[in-house]
């Protein structure tokens, strides 16, 4: 059975100032419905890149797609007519964003929004469309939805705009909804809602989820199979289990260990040294290498690839070669 | 805000509208304005007179005849009568001529911010060309040109003043484009259409409200110009008309001029408070003072 969604050695390039640089080198990904595949990595890794070339919504220019294949249902996105991207969009895949505060017009109301997506992909009238608006704030937790859909996005909370945006994205029942990082600019308690809610819509919808985050809690609680992305590559994949007990990667375990666990006596925050190298200053061995203790020269000329080790797959040679 | 279902939300537009209700200046330049408009629009109904026929003695100063309480010109015509008259022919060409600036410069602007590139190039080249012109003398050359009259006025100073709005529009376009709710709205299957006009322009429209507020007060500046220089259309009573006309009597009575002089005067004046209140009103950093 092939999966829902399955991207395939995807290259996206952008024109920089130093020249051309890989976001993207090669990432494969799959998720099947009513799966939630949680995507992992530090700030300026590719993980919303990832999630914009799903989309079909690289800047281009700078960017572009310089190769590999999504697929989406069987249907090829890469290369497609924009027409046909821009009915998909919104119908069969669609987005939540990071940012609730930023991500919804300021000048129209919530209710106007989610009747215009409804509207943008359903031949239905705009009192169907805002009537329908109501039940999708109803169904997302949002208290008096008949009042709340003549309101404006300043004068809701950054959750309920959160919430918003997910009544907005499954508005149509897309068969993918890609979460970039739903729950950054929300407080603790907010997360945990919205990744209740996250869960309950899967459950209704049987929507496909690729979750897009830099927290490991928040894998833990939603993801089925984790990626974790590292300078544009994919370093490990697995389930969520394996991921989080047995990390193979130096950095997939520096990610883990970096979580700070409750009532542990060690009162340091562990970090992994270092930042994600820019992309143009990638040279031809492990993007990780710099920041690695485990690193060696093989590291540094050769670029490790994502193969099978004892438990699941990973890019490095320390792995690979038993050095850890 | 309160969490009872029959709370009624208040739009960003009402929210504008109660700053500028709250900025004294402004309700002053509405007051004005107000007065202004009713005055050409209605004033005839209770001071009924042709402008342009002779009633009176020449030069005869304001106060002296109650008939003709503003005295008449230097040919013996009325200058209430004129000063009625002239209004509209004035407001109407100021309104006609910012609506010309805009509808030009909001269509080039956001095609160049949108879509960038060579589009961009190509109407920033002809924005430039069109501002580097000296306006008054470009709109003298089309006005003289062309049959004078008060759309020929209209729109020679509408195609002289639409650089600004372009420029303006664009750097607008340029900024909110870049903004996550344009995304959002690509993500949701907007086409380009719909983004340029029903998520950016929206957003972009404060600024371009107080700039089209303000060109209405040059544009009338520019059509009593061009009437002072004789370039208006004769068979049509305005204040610049009016201004011209006696100018070479300046020394003999200063009445014929003064009064439409400060007609435009507390109309452009009146036009630049209402625009100062509007950006007051729409840009949310000054709202705390």
């Amino acid at each position: 059975m092939t999966a829902l969604l399955d991207i395939n050695d995807l290259r996206v390039t952008f024109n920089t100032r130093y020249g051309q640089v890989t976001a993207l080198d090669g990432v494969s990904l799959h998720v099947n419905a009513g799966e939630t595949l949680g995507v992992v990595g530090e700030s300026g890794c590719g993980k919303s890149i990832t999630a914009l070339a799903t989309m079909g919504l690289i800047p281009s220019p700078p960017g572009r797609i310089a190769g590999g294949s999504i697929r989406l249902d069987g249907e090829e996105l890469v290369g497609a007519r924009p027409s046909r991207l821009r009915a998909m969009r919104g119908a069969d895949i669609a987005m939540i964003f990071q940012e609730p505060m930023t991500s919804l017009n300021p000048v129209f109301t919530v209710g106007d929004q989610i009747a215009e997506a409804i509207m943008l992909h359903q031949k239905v009238s705009h009192d169907q469309a805002l009537k329908d608006a109501v039940a999708l704030l109803d169904r997302v937790g949002i208290p008096s939805p008949k009042a709340r859909v003549h309101d404006y996005p300043h004068q809701l909370s950054g959750g309920m705009r959160q919430r918003v945006m997910i009544a907005m994205a499954v508005s149509c029942r897309p068969k993918v909804l890609i979460a970039d990082e739903p729950t950054t600019a929300l407080d603790v308690t907010v997360q945990a809602q919205i990744f209740d809610l996250l869960n309950e819509i899967q459950r209704d919808f049987g929507a496909a989820i690729v979750l897009i985050t830099h927290d490991m809690g928040a894998i833990s609680e939603m993801a089925d199979r984790v990626a974790v992305m590292y300078a544009g590559r994919i370093i490990e994949e697995a389930r969520a289990d394996d991921v989080l007990d047995f990390p193979q990667h130096p950095y997939a375990r520096g990610l883990i260990d970096c979580i700070p666990a409750l009532g542990r006596e060690d009162h340091a925050l562990k970090e992994i040294p270092g930042v994600v190298p820019p992309l143009h200053l990638l040279g031809a061995g492990c993007a990780f290498a710099e920041r690695c203790e485990h690193a060696n020269e093989r590291c540094r000329r050769e670029k490790p690839l994502l193969v099978n080790h004892d438990h699941h797959p990973a890019a490095c040679h320390a792995v690979e070669e038993g050095r850890i | 805000m309160t969490d009872t279902p029959d709370y009624k939300a208040e739009s960003p537009a009402r929210e504008a509208w109660r700053m500028f209700r709250r900025n004294v200046p402004a309700l002053v330049g509405m007051v004005i304005l107000a007065f202004i408009v009713l005055a050409t629009l209605y004033g005839t109904f209770f001071y009924s007179g042709d402008p342009y026929d002779v009633v009176w003695a020449p030069h005869e100063a304001p106060g002296v005849t109650p008939e003709y309480p503003l005295g008449t010109d230097y040919l013996g015509r009325d200058i209430m009568a004129g000063m009625l008259t002239g209004g509209g022919p004035t407001l109407a060409v100021g309104a006609a001529a910012a609506a010309i600036t805009m509808v030009i410069g909001i269509a080039l602007g956001s095609l160049a911010g949108f879509y960038g590139g060579w589009i961009d190039n190509l109407l920033m080249r002809i924005t430039e060309f069109f501002q580097v012109l000296p306006a008054l003398l470009f709109a003298m050359v089309l006005v003289t040109l062309f049959e004078p009259s008060l759309w020929t006025i209209a729109i020679a100073i509408g195609v002289v003043s639409w650089p600004q709005t372009a420029r303006l529009t664009r750097a607008e376009f340029l900024r909110i484009k870049e903004l996550e709710y344009v995304t959002a709205a690509r993500a949701i299957g907007a086409r380009n259409m719909r983004i340029m006009w029903k998520v950016i322009l929206p957003n972009a429209m404060p600024p371009l409200i107080v700039s089209a507020t303000l060109t209405i007060g040059i544009a009338i500046l520019f059509e009593a110009g061009l009437s002072f220089l004789g370039l208006g259309d004769p068979n049509v009573m305005s204040w610049g008309l009016m201004i011209g006309a006696n100018r070479d009597y300046i020394l003999d009575a200063w009445w014929p001029v003064t009064f439409p002089g400060l007609a435009i005067f507390f109309t452009v004046f009146a036009v630049s408070l209402i625009g100062d209140g509007l950006n007051d009103a729409f840009n949310p950093k000054l709202r705390e003072r």
